[in-house]
């Protein structure tokens, strides 16, 4: 039992980040290669809380709000650089936030911070990631039928004819960056206090390239693909041990096969079966 | 309404518009001409703020609007429709006019996130996509309609933001003659109905029809201005036209 | 001594880099995508390199299969990736590209073994050049070396032969390029050729200078390559260059000054967004 729910825990985590970064780079057009950092910006803060003694709850709030500010600059940043240029800085936040981690003794260095306090069971984990994945979920179905949700369409299709009639195009991306970030946050202090121990490794450009393949295998923009995206790509390792052994073999080779072969992901074969699009 | 001084911008040594100063009186409708290149397209987009301008000021009923973003001049009624059409791809011909007939709802991204109602914006973008004869092809996604369209439907997006200053560059252009004829006609209403319109436009017959007074712009400066059929008889204004023709022989 | 020992030993990190990123940046030119892939083609080079070095001994013979090997890979991850999907938004490629690296590199891994493998025989490694009252160990000399003659070798390809034109033009445009007889398709493989060729060559240098070959040596130095041809403004091949001898200046000063705060991963891209945030179309890049 103990193992399911941890899987399940996985993979409302996994919903959270595919949901969160597709708010970023799906709807509102602004790719990211750095959505790792966020995580693990929420994760460390989290965990520094805890360890201090504040409760799990106001722990967790302040890792979703330390991960969205630090989402906020960085979207000041996408408001410098667009597209290619942005993909690479974004990279660079995320080679940045491991570095400066790596070095920091007050954050454990390599080691990172252990003995994190786990006021819940793992029922209790299983619940939290899934409550918070159905949260995201709704929100982001929600931000697909507001007005919110159109105005990032036309923020990705053509920045400069959003302006043009009267969208504040800065303004958008910087919802879009403190959303989604704040979201990988909630994420990152929920794992930190399910593992009770956090390290820099764990939010490598890896980790940003995983939850992007979850992001595009499920289809870029297609909250229902992405959940099923990140849902697959968790359950395919746990389903055929072997692939554990190859796991970055098979996620590497599935991204680049997406891309060649059907680079709208499941949403888009959805599309091409049913003539559906899928919300 | 509009006035623009000592308007300058160069292009990697490309005068492309030169210390221009120009006014724009509310309610009247102007035209724009001047040979390919003249700085035409350069000098709307100083106007707008897609660009800045590196010398010059511009005022916007009174207030100096030099600084100010393009959606916030967009939001203040000062609107351009680009003469290389920008749709958003993806969007069928209605949404693009309906994020435009919105646009008080997606002034404020927060205020957008809480608001789900279509219906108003709906109803005005299809009246507005009706008016310009658009409105058979409301739900087809911008990029599978044919470039008379998404002129007519950029248009029809910037009338959503109901502007009290429109600055249109080159909505004539690629349309047949009948089709010329009748946007011009429209133009024509839409001023009657109180909107103050720049029109830039390479189809003379049709600017001198409608437009009450014309500004010609040569290299980046302006050469002439005045009543269009004066204007239109000067041999500095034919000299510059046909110069251009020469050199493009 | 100190500053010029650190200025120098940046330098000839700016030359490996600058041999890896002078091919993104044809690549960027030509195509618009970010070849992230070109670590595969880095590290398939040392590979290479290394096995032939230790069955047959020759250097000689390692560099120049490597280069083939490498030269190979290249034009066919062209064909057979990039090119189809040459019409989809800039994302799908670059995600693609990631996804070949991430695979091949657990492929290395699989083959080779985690570890990694040094060389049998690296006597470059061991020897020390003086270089007045400076010690630099033979690799580094030749990396430098390498980095000289091949980048002149490309400055002269693409000033004064048929080919080398043929390619700036089809970099500034395209379809004009076409419409006076210049195959872009052959000019598009040949340019992947020599971009997997200096990656390759490359390759063989980084392992000797670590005397360490494994499976994920590619992949930051292929990153920093992207941050470098960003940096240098994306297509630009002189920025490229300049924008590696910096970075590889930049990190070692870095490292020992801003060591404790930040790893030397983290202060080349701590630069490249510094530099983005003022200049945001890169050092040489032209303002849009
Ligand atoms: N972004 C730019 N970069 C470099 N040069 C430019 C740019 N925009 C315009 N120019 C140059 O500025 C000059 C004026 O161009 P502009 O587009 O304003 O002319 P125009 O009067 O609108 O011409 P047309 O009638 O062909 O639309 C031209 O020489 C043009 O090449
Ligand atoms: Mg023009």
């Amino acid at each position: 039992m103990d193992y399911y729910l941890s899987v399940a825990t996985f993979a409302g985590l996994n919903v959270i980040l595919a949901l969160s970064l597709n708010l970023i780079s799906g709807f509102c057009g602004q790719v990211s290669l750095g959505h790792a950092a966020f995580y693990g910006l929420g994760a460390y803060a989290a965990a520094l809380c805890s360890v201090a003694g504040l409760p799990m709850g106001v722990s967790v709030a302040v890792g979703m709000l330390v991960a969205g500010g630090f989402g906020i600059v960085t979207g000041f940043a996408a408001l410098r650089v667009r597209e290619d240029f942005l993909a690479i800085v974004t990279m660079g936040v995320g080679f940045l936030f491991l570095g400066a981690v790596r070095k920091q003794a007050w954050l454990g260095a390599e080691m990172g911070i252990a003995k994190i306090p786990s006021p819940l069971d793992k029922w209790g984990y299983a619940a939290l990631a899934i409550g918070g994945a159905v949260a995201v979920l709704l929100l982001s179905l929600h931000v697909r039928r507001s007005w919110m949700g159109r105005a990032f369409g036309a923020v990705a299709q053509d920045e400069d004819a959003a302006r043009s009639i009267g969208v504040d195009v800065s303004g958008y991306k910087i919802a879009a960056f403190f959303i989604g970030t704040a979201a990988a946050g909630l994420a990152g202090g929920i794992y930190a206090h399910m593992t009770q121990l956090v390290v820099p490794d764990a939010f490598n450009f890896v980790q940003s390239v995983t939850i992007l393949a979850m992001v595009v295998v499920g289809g870029i923009g297609s909250t229902l693909g992405v959940v099923a995206g990140a849902v697959l790509l968790t359950l395919m390792p746990e389903m055929f041990r072997f692939i554990n052994d190859y796991k970055l073999l098979v996620y590497g080779g599935l991204l680049l096969l997406v891309m060649r072969f059907s680079p709208e992901g499941l949403a888009g074969l959805v599309h091409r079966v049913t003539g559906r699009r899928l919300a | 309404m509009l006035e623009g001084v000592g308007l300058g911008i160069a292009f990697g040594g490309v005068r492309a518009v030169n210390g221009v100063n120009l006014r724009v009186e509310r309610g009247e409708l102007a035209g724009l001409i001047g040979p390919n290149g003249a700085g035409k397209t350069t000098l709307l987009r100083l106007l707008t703020g897609v660009l800045a301008p590196e010398a010059g000021s511009v005022r916007f009923e009174g207030k100096d609007v030099t600084r100010v973003p393009i959606h916030r001049r967009a939001q203040l009624g000062f609107v351009l429709t680009h003469q290389i059409v920008r749709p958003f791809r993806e969007m069928t011909l209605l949404e693009n006019v309906m994020v435009a007939a919105a646009s008080e709802v997606t002034r404020r991204p927060w205020r957008a996130l809480a608001s789900v109602e279509v219906w108003p914006a709906r109803q005005r973008a299809l009246a507005l996509l009706e008016r310009l004869g658009i409105a058979d092809a409301a739900d087809k996604p911008a990029h599978s309609v044919p470039l008379g369209y998404l002129k007519r439907m950029q248009v029809a997006r910037a009338l959503a933001l109901e502007p009290r200053l429109l600055m249109l560059d080159e909505p004539l252009a690629g349309l047949n003659y009948t089709e010329a004829a009748r946007f011009a006609d429209l133009i024509v209403q839409l001023n009657a109905e109180g909107t103050t319109i720049v029109l830039v436009e390479h189809n003379l017959g049709e600017v001198t029809r409608i437009a009450g007074r014309l500004l010609v712009l040569h290299n980046g400066a302006i050469l002439a201005e005045g009543e269009p059929r004066e204007v239109m008889a000067r041999k500095d204004v034919r000299d510059a036209y046909l110069g251009v023709q020469a050199a493009h022989a | 001594m100190f500053y010029l020992e650190l200025l120098l030993v940046g330098l000839v990190w700016g030359c490996t880099y600058a041999m890896m990123a002078l091919g993104l940046t044809l690549v960027y030119g030509l195509l618009r995508i970010l070849h992230v892939a070109q670590a595969t083609v880095f590290t398939l080079g040392a590979y290479v390199g290394l096995l032939v070095a230790n069955h047959t001994g020759s250097l000689a013979g390692a560099f120049v299969a490597a280069a083939l090997a490498a030269g190979l890979l290249g034009p066919l991850v062209y064909r057979f990736i990039y090119r189809p999907i040459l019409d989809k938004p800039p994302f799908v490629a670059l995600v693609a590209s990631i996804g070949l690296l991430i695979a091949m590199e657990d492929g290395f891994r699989l083959l080779f073994g985690p570890y990694g493998l040094s060389f049998a025989k690296n006597t470059w490694f061991t020897t020390a050049v003086g270089f007045g009252g400076l010690s630099l160990n033979l690799v580094q000399v030749w990396i430098a070396v390498a980095a000289v003659v091949l980048l002149s070798l490309f400055a002269l390809f693409a000033t004064r032969t048929r080919a080398g034109v043929a390619w700036r033009a089809t970099v500034s445009d395209p379809s004009i390029a076409e419409s006076f007889g210049v195959g872009v398709s052959g000019v598009r493989h040949t340019s992947f050729f020599i971009a997997s060729v200096l990656a390759g060559v490359a390759g063989v240098l980084v392992g000797l200078l670590n005397n360490l070959v494994e499976p994920g040596m590619g992949s930051v130095i292929s990153y920093k390559g992207l941050a470098i041809i960003v940096l240098g403004g994306l297509g630009n091949v002189p920025g490229t260059l300049l924008a590696s001898l910096l970075l590889g200046v930049v990190e070692s000063f870095g490292t020992v000054y801003l060591g404790k705060l930040l790893d030397r991963d983290a202060i080349a891209f701590l630069f490249l967004i510094l530099v983005l945030m003022i200049r945001p179309q890169g050092l040489l890049g032209k303002a849009r």
